[in-house]
């Protein structure tokens, strides 16, 4: 039986969408099963959570959207970074890299 | 329809809906079949309705929507309940309504500034004192007032307004007038009434109105030589002239005198006061009415008779107190001599003239404030209602709330549509407030009637309505903030489950935050009603208070002969005539004359004794002819009438009233003298004997009862009036009045032509304002409590529907259940009724002041209020308790 996906910590959702988006125009279904593949299926998203996500970040102007036919089928919304969302994810990333760093420093003298 | 929010809504349908194909067609490829292939991709995807909800959320116009939604959805459910919608409307319209009129008349009684130019340099010019100036004044003519310990007075001799004028012109500029009169016109022909007001030169300059047509008064007007001129106000031009185009330049005979119209004065100028009648301004010195003597200039040149009364304009820079200590400086030296005692001697007093003439604000400040605060409790009681209705409208949507709670709709975006729906209802409220407003706004005015002014017209403007729109703001606040928190608060789990009437359930329906203000507005409409009754009962025991004689078909009218053309030597003659011609003709029963109309405020006020006595009295004097007594009462106590002979002689003698003569030692007083301790100090005082003694009856004002002196008329007055008993109804018998008095002279004109009850009720206008008014405020409370008491009580019955059922069903009688609910209401409106209680007592001394034959508290005042009350608690219960009680059993449970 495989391990149980893990549930995503909170506040990394924008983080792991911005990351998605920045390489290149890409739709919703498409943002959650690259995460999923990404993370090599450890991380368990609840799609449908990626839309106020991604409706948020589009009005913080982070993120733009436009709608194009998808490779085979109907029109798709598709999502794109702009200039700040890239300085976000940078931001973002730093910062993630701090966290992540201060937990592993503390694991680390276990 | 192509706009943005629908457009973005289907885009969002339109992204979820490819989402869910995409990972259903991915199931579908992993070889599932299509119904599990889709079940599957919405169980991975979520809730696709809770997300969809904060995608709305997040929109860029979400505030927007989200508003157009709440008022589009608001309008929908107030046309689903329109009998209360339009309930909730009119009784927050009729309370905004109210206030917005009494704080308007406020506004215009007590703040609104003069509409002349920069009014904020106007100042009153005063003295204060112990009262009447006696060594320095023989006469005067003005009036005077407390305020604290000390007596205020507005009056002044000419001499020493010219002195004040002259000393002080680098500190102000002064102007002296007087209080208007009623003269008789006569304009093109046509004969009219009208209201003179003798001014100096610089009275309308000082003012700086600017005319509408023509020229102001100007110095060179006020002297003896000048060729008469008028000033006309735009009333009076427009109004009883009937805007003749060719006015200015054009002659006007006032009493006989002919003067020239020199101009017109704007329309928005409305006089020293709100109300102000004055129709004509005429230099002091051509002045047709005025009380000065404009044939023998003795009055313009005797520092010993005030009667004028002084505005100032202040200099830039220059204070009220900087004036004040100017003009208290040179007051001194206008006196006929020093005062004897410096500290009892008049120093000026100024005050603030913005606002005009302070009588008005001193006569209705007072009532005005108890009104205001009964209106601020009406309007409460409205919004109570209003959050009450809100309250149940919420509960009824308990389940409809507990939906959106589940669907991902956030308690802040609940709270937003709950206070949009209030704020609907203000709005709503608010416009129709307006048109009461604009309808009711001058109602009030109309009963603020002093020393005869015009009804004060409360013009709407721009002000008014910002007024409506903060109290509709406030209102707002009050009756919606409560309603949305509470609603808005419930727990999402228990509301899904709560169902409409589970059995059980019936605990929690009691609906606590309704009783609770349904009880805060009993308690208030307590204090409305009590007022009501309370006021209602003072102006009829007024109004049924015995006045000592029989009121009926008694009519009065004011002649001026003195001011007519009439010399001092033959106004004897004429009085005699008048008298006797009334007396002959037919349906007159007794013709009096008297020199001051009775039943009228203000009039001729002495202090007396006994000669040798000690005691003094304050006294009514009226100067009387000898048939006058007759027209009350059938003979005196004691001692004899006046004769034509006393008048002719100018005899002093005197009638007592009993009342003053049983103070004074009953009858043994005829034969003795009584003298005015008010002479001038060292003077010799005038002294009367007392002739006879007349029964009491009221003469002044049905609300005091003052001790009356009367002497012989005066033979050389220069006016007087008549008053007539009359068989027939007096306005059947005015026409052969009028025809008498033509006979002895057409040129005079009957003015002030009232009957005695007219007169009377003249008298009571400010009692009849607040009967009126708080009897109206008072309905109106007890209607939106009763509603309120209503609305409760048939919102706990149709929760309890089951229940009472089941209570039917197990074999309780439909009077038990009809009990049951009656009890329920009862004991909350007791409960209500038992908070207000109180609350009247600790206000009843702040209404006591403006009640003249009653205690505010009343053990007949208190029943009646709680008796209407009661009665009306018990109606409004009844309707519930009568449904309740005719409930069928088994149709109720079927509901379940």
């Amino acid at each position: 039986m495989p391990p149980k996906p893990a549930e995503l910590v909170q506040g990394t959702l924008d983080l792991l969408i911005l990351k998605t988006v920045a390489q290149g125009p890409i739709h919703g279904y498409g943002i959650a099963q690259k995460i999923l593949v990404l993370s090599k299926e450890i991380l368990q998203v609840q799609q449908g959570s990626l839309y106020p996500a991604l409706h948020r970040l589009e009005r913080k102007g982070f993120v733009r959207s436009e709608w194009k036919p998808s490779g085979n089928g109907p029109m798709a919304k598709l999502y794109s970074l702009t200039p700040e969302g890239w300085k976000q994810l940078q931001e973002e990333k730093r910062q993630w890299r701090r966290y992540t760093g201060a937990i592993a420093m503390i694991l680390g003298e276990d | 329809m192509n706009l943005p929010w629908n457009k973005a809504e289907s885009q969002l349908n339109r992204e979820i809906a490819y989402h869910l194909q995409q990972l259903t067609d991915e199931y579908l490829r992993q070889g599932y079949s299509p119904e599990e292939a889709a079940r599957q991709a919405r169980k991975e995807f979520g809730g696709a309705e809770q997300f969809k909800e904060q995608c709305r959320d997040e929109r860029r116009f979400a505030w927007l929507t989200g508003l157009r939604q709440d008022i589009v959805f608001g309008l929908r459910m107030m046309r689903r309940t329109p009998v209360v919608t339009a309930a909730a409307v009119l009784s927050l319209a009729l309370g905004i309504g109210a206030n917005t009129a009494i704080i308007s008349l406020m506004d215009v009684v007590m703040w609104r500034p003069l509409p002349v130019d920069h009014p904020a340099q106007l100042a009153f010019i005063d003295w204060q004192g112990q009262g009447f100036p006696h060594g320095l004044a023989d006469s005067a003519s003005g009036s005077s007032w407390a305020d604290g310990g000390m007596k205020i007075a507005n009056f002044f001799s000419y001499p020493a307004w010219e002195s004040l004028r002259r000393n002080a012109a680098d500190r102000a500029q002064i102007a002296a007038y007087e209080d208007s009169k009623q003269v008789s016109i006569s304009f093109a022909g046509r004969p009219t009434v009208g209201e003179e007001r003798g001014v100096t030169g610089n009275f309308l300059a000082l003012l700086r109105v600017r005319p509408f047509e023509g020229r102001l008064l100007s110095d060179a007007d006020n002297t003896p030589a000048a060729p008469p001129a008028v000033v006309l106000s735009h009333r009076f031009w427009a109004n009883t002239l009937g805007s003749p185009g060719n006015a200015i330049g054009h002659t006007i005979t006032i009493n006989n005198r002919l003067l020239t119209i020199a101009g017109i004065l704007p329309k928005e100028f409305y006089g020293l006061y709100p109300g102000d009648k004055t129709d004509l301004y005429t230099p002091l010195r051509h002045a047709a009415g005025t009380a000065m003597n404009t044939d023998q200039p003795d009055d313009f040149s005797n520092n010993r008779y005030w009667g004028v009364q002084m505005i100032a304009r202040r200099a830039p820079g220059v204070t009220d107190a900087q004036l004040q200590a100017v003009l208290d400086a040179i007051f001194p030296s206008t006196w006929s001599r020093p005062a004897q005692d410096a500290k009892l001697a008049p120093h000026i007093h100024v005050q603030d003239g913005a606002s005009g003439d302070g009588a008005l604000r001193r006569e209705f400040r007072s009532p005005l404030l108890v009104l205001g605060a009964l209106v601020a409790l009406l309007l409460t009681i409205a919004c109570t209602n209003i959050a009450n209705l809100l309250l149940a409208r919420a509960a009824a949507r308990r389940s409809e709330v507990a939906a959106r709670i589940s669907l991902g709709c956030s308690q802040r975006r609940l709270m937003r549509q709950f206070l949009t729906e209030s704020a609907l209802l203000a709005l709503l409220g608010g416009l129709a407030s307006v048109a009461i407003a604009y309808v009711g706004a001058n109602v009030p005015g109309q009963f603020l009637t002093f020393r005869d002014s015009e009804p004060i017209m409360v013009a709407l403007d721009g002000r008014i309505f910002a007024i409506v729109g903060i109290c509709t703001a406030a209102a707002l606040l009050v009756f919606g903030v409560f309603p949305a928190w509470h609603s808005s608060r419930l727990p999402s789990g228990l509301a899904a489950r709560e169902g409409t009437g589970v059995l059980g359930y019936s605990g929690r329906s009691r609906w606590t935050g309704g009783r609770l203000l349904v009880l805060v507005q009993i308690a208030m409409s307590v204090i409305l009603v009590m007022t009501a009754v309370m006021f209602t009962r003072n102006l009829q025991a007024i109004e049924h208070s015995n006045p000592g004689f029989d009121r009926r078909n008694i009519v009065m009218f004011g002649l001026r002969p003195g001011t007519s053309g009439y010399g001092k030597s033959q106004l004897a003659g004429f009085y005699f005539n008048i008298e006797k011609r009334l007396a002959a003709t037919p349906g007159v029963e007794v013709a009096g004359l008297a020199s001051m109309r009775p039943m009228n405020i203000g009039g001729w006020w002495e202090d007396i004794r006994l000669t040798g006595g000690t005691p003094s009295f304050s006294v009514n004097v009226n100067g009387i002819s000898a048939s006058y007594l007759s027209l009350y009462t059938r003979g005196l106590v004691a001692g004899r009438n006046f004769t034509q002979a006393d008048i002719n002689s100018e005899s002093k003698v005197a009638i007592l009233s009993e009342d003053l003569a049983r103070k004074l030692g009953g009858n043994s007083v005829v034969g003795r003298n009584v003298e005015f301790t008010d002479g001038p100090p060292g003077a010799k005082p005038s002294v009367f004997q007392v002739i006879g003694i007349a029964p009491v009856i009221v003469a002044t004002s049905m609300k005091d009862h003052p001790y009356v002196l009367w002497l012989p008329h005066d033979r050389e007055a220069r006016g007087t009036t008549v008053v007539i008993r009359t068989g027939p109804p007096p306005q059947a018998m005015l026409p052969s009045i009028r025809k008498a008095v033509a006979d002895i002279d057409p040129n005079i004109p009957l003015v002030e032509v009232t009957t005695m009850e007219e007169q009377i009720s003249k008298g009571l206008q400010r009692e009849r304002m607040f009967a009126t008014l708080c009897g109206g405020f008072g309905a109106l409370a007890l209607l939106l409590s009763v509603v309120g008491l209503y609305g409760v009580m048939s919102y706990s019955i149709s929760r309890r529907r089951s229940e009472i059922g089941v209570r039917l069903a197990l074999g309780a009688r439909p009077r038990d259940v009809m009990a049951m609910v009656l009890r329920e209401g009862l004991v909350l409106a007791g409960a209500g009724i038992l908070i207000g209680v109180p609350v009247i007592f600790l206000g009843a001394k702040y209404v006591a002041k403006e009640l003249y034959q009653m205690k505010p508290i009343e053990p007949l005042t208190v029943s009646l209020t709680l008796g209407i009350l009661l009665l009306s608690a018990i109606v409004a219960i009844s309707i519930p308790a009568l449904r309740a009680s005719s409930l069928e059993p088994s149709e109720t449970l079927r509901q379940e």
